[in-house]
């Protein structure tokens, strides 16, 4: 069985106002885009191939979507005229579904399932026609199957026009009712009610109160009160003291000092009531704002502050490099390795020279402790390959993909951590926590008072790639 | 913004209407003017029917109002707030300091 998807532009266009930006297939539903559900269901349902129709732009869900390979099903994507009727729709798509059966969807609709249920099953089972239908659209098949029984059996399933910010709220709020959800949402669970994702901090006079769903690298202030209802989406701040109850926190927004979000989706710097549909646009940085990835003058600075840091250790490590590194390399202690290291930008690597000191003996100590291994090092900081601090360089290799793309966002190959720094350990999941908090706290003055620390610090270790 | 006095209640009552903004460029203008209509009354109702728009600034200033009219055992009432006004009140917390009233008779009549 095959899955078609059609949506037409009028049913979905008033979410655009709302959430400029994001397309409105794209739209999260409790973290997770809303095109997700739908791909979810028709694998569920059995299908080995979706193809998604709109009279609509669809540049931003097929970059997001691509091939279909995240869910291990081939998706493609087509387009008809906002005058075509379904009849002409089916005609325009008749190579995709010659020959085989066809689940159609045809609105903007939730598709309201549980994972639990053998849909496949009961699909196959299904003769010819129309599933459900609502005023806004409906769930159909076409084409027959050999399974096919004469069944009259209600399907566990039922459909939702979206078609108001209301019923977006409604349903994001009812998604999170569910002691175990009948869909499957990002994040971990380990009980009830609750679904977490990577890189969250938590302070420990936060409080958190069930349900709620929150994303990835979110940070939680002191005092706060994430719930009862919340959904907080990826890249999240939440400030001190703040309270966010019954309310729909989407990604990248800052939620300020003192604040309390009840009732409400904050999304960036745009506040909205779901009921009426009242939103305003905050000016003020201090309530709420966007999360901006580029702070291009303040990086300048960094990056400025970078170098000179960089040159200032090189002074202080000159005479000492001069003096110890022959020794340390004619008794063998000093071990150089070149490797490929992700800097950071998406996809591109660097070579970098690292060094090892092996620690028997006062001179190869004297050596670890004035952290000449990272001497060759900071030549790359001069030349802005590296930072001076940030997150310990990651080898660019198969096994260290995955984590590197779950750091991308913040990732700064540097040459000491923030980790060392705070004399955290220097490797796992623990690390990484640290060095999310600083590359998004960080500034260059903090950058010089870090740098000093992890100067200082005694024992460094560049993991071994 | 404007400031006139009603004594309909047999109360000395300063009424402000704002109007437009009340952010950084003019809250300032705010706390300067409320010292000297204190001088006239320490009762006052806030008409914020015409308030399009407050950032922190201008919430801060009228905090600041309301702080310095309970230093001489006044009050300061708001009225008319807009949704989106309101919005801002409640996202701060502010709006639990205040007695707010749908209009500025009703806030007239509560005095």
């Amino acid at each position: 069985m095959k899955t078609l998807i059609i949506v037409k532009e009028k049913d979905y266009d008033w979410l655009r106002p709302i959430f400029p930006g994001i397309h409105p297939l794209l739209v999260p539903i409790c973290n997770k885009p809303f095109i997700e559900f739908l791909i979810d269901f028709a694998i569920l349902a059995g299908s080995d191939a979706l193809r998604l129709v709109s009279d609509g732009p669809l540049s931003d869900v097929e970059e997001y979507c691509d091939n279909g390979i995240r869910w291990g099903i081939p998706i493609s994507y087509g387009s008809f005229l906002s005058s075509d009727d379904m009849e002409l729709i089916m005609e325009k798509n008749h190579r995709y579904c010659s020959g085989e059966r066809i689940l159609s969807m045809n609105g903007f609709l939730f598709i309201k399932y549980d994972k639990q249920h053998a849909y496949r099953e009961l699909f196959a089972a299904r003769p010819e026609g129309e599933i459900l239908s609502c005023s806004k659209g409906s769930l159909s098949l076409t084409g027959t199957s050999g399974e096919t029984t004469s069944c009259d059996e209600t399907l566990p399933l039922s459909l939702l026009e979206l078609d108001s910010l209301d019923v977006y709220y409604r349903l994001s709020m009812e998604i999170l009712s569910f002691s175990e959800s009948p869909y499957v949402i990002p994040g971990y669970s380990i009980e009830p009610y609750c679904h977490i994702g990577r890189n969250v901090v938590i302070s420990k006079s936060a409080e958190i109160i069930k349900p709620v769903i929150i994303g990835n690298n979110v940070q939680i202030m002191a005092g706060s009160i994430i719930g009862p209802e919340a959904v907080i989406g990826s890249n999240v701040i939440i400030d001190r003291e703040s309270t966010v109850k019954r309310s729909i926190v989407f990604e990248n927004t800052y939620i300020g000092e003192h604040l309390e979000v009840q009732n409400r989706i904050a999304a960036g710097n745009i506040l909205i009531e779901p009921e009426s549909g009242i939103s305003i646009t905050m000016d003020d940085p201090h309530l709420l704002t966007g999360i901006k990835s580029s702070r291009s003058t303040e990086r300048l600075i960094q990056s400025l502050v970078h170098r000179v840091l960089a040159l200032l250790i090189i002074t202080v490590q000159l005479v000492p490099f001069l003096l110890l590194w022959p020794i340390l390399k004619i008794q063998g202690r000093w071990k150089k390795s070149i490797n490929s290291y992700y800097t950071n930008e998406e996809g591109k690597t660097l070579l970098l020279t690292t060094t090892a000191i092996e620690r028997k003996g006062a001179i190869s100590l004297v050596a670890a402790a004035l952290s000449l291994d990272r001497f060759s090092l900071l030549f790359s900081v001069l030349s802005g390959r590296l930072a001076i601090i940030g997150s310990g360089p990651i080898a660019a290799n198969a096994d260290k993909s995955a984590a590197f793309h779950e750091m991308e966002s913040w990732y700064k190959a540097a040459v000491f951590s923030y980790a060392e720094a705070e004399e955290w350990p220097v490797s796992g999941s623990e690390k990484a926590i640290v060095e999310r908090y600083f590359a998004v706290h960080g500034n260059p003055l903090l950058d010089i008072a870090m740098t000093i620390k992890a100067f200082l610090n005694l024992i460094h270790e560049i993991p071994a790639p | 913004m404007t400031f006139h006095v009603d004594t309909s209640t047999g109360k000395t009552l300063g009424i402000v209407d704002l109007s437009g903004r009340l952010d950084a460029a003019n809250s300032s203008d705010l706390l300067k003017t409320f010292a000297q209509w204190q001088q006239q009354t320490n009762l006052f109702i806030f008409n914020c029917a015409k308030l399009d728009l407050i950032d922190s600034s201008g919430l801060g200033a009228i905090v600041s109002c309301l702080r310095k009219a309970l230093e001489r055992n006044g009050e300061l009432k708001l009225s008319g707030l807009s949704p989106k006004v309101s919005m801002v009140f409640e996202l701060t917390k502010a709006s639990k300091l205040f007695s707010i009233f749908p209009d500025t008779g009703s806030a007239i009549q509560s005095f």
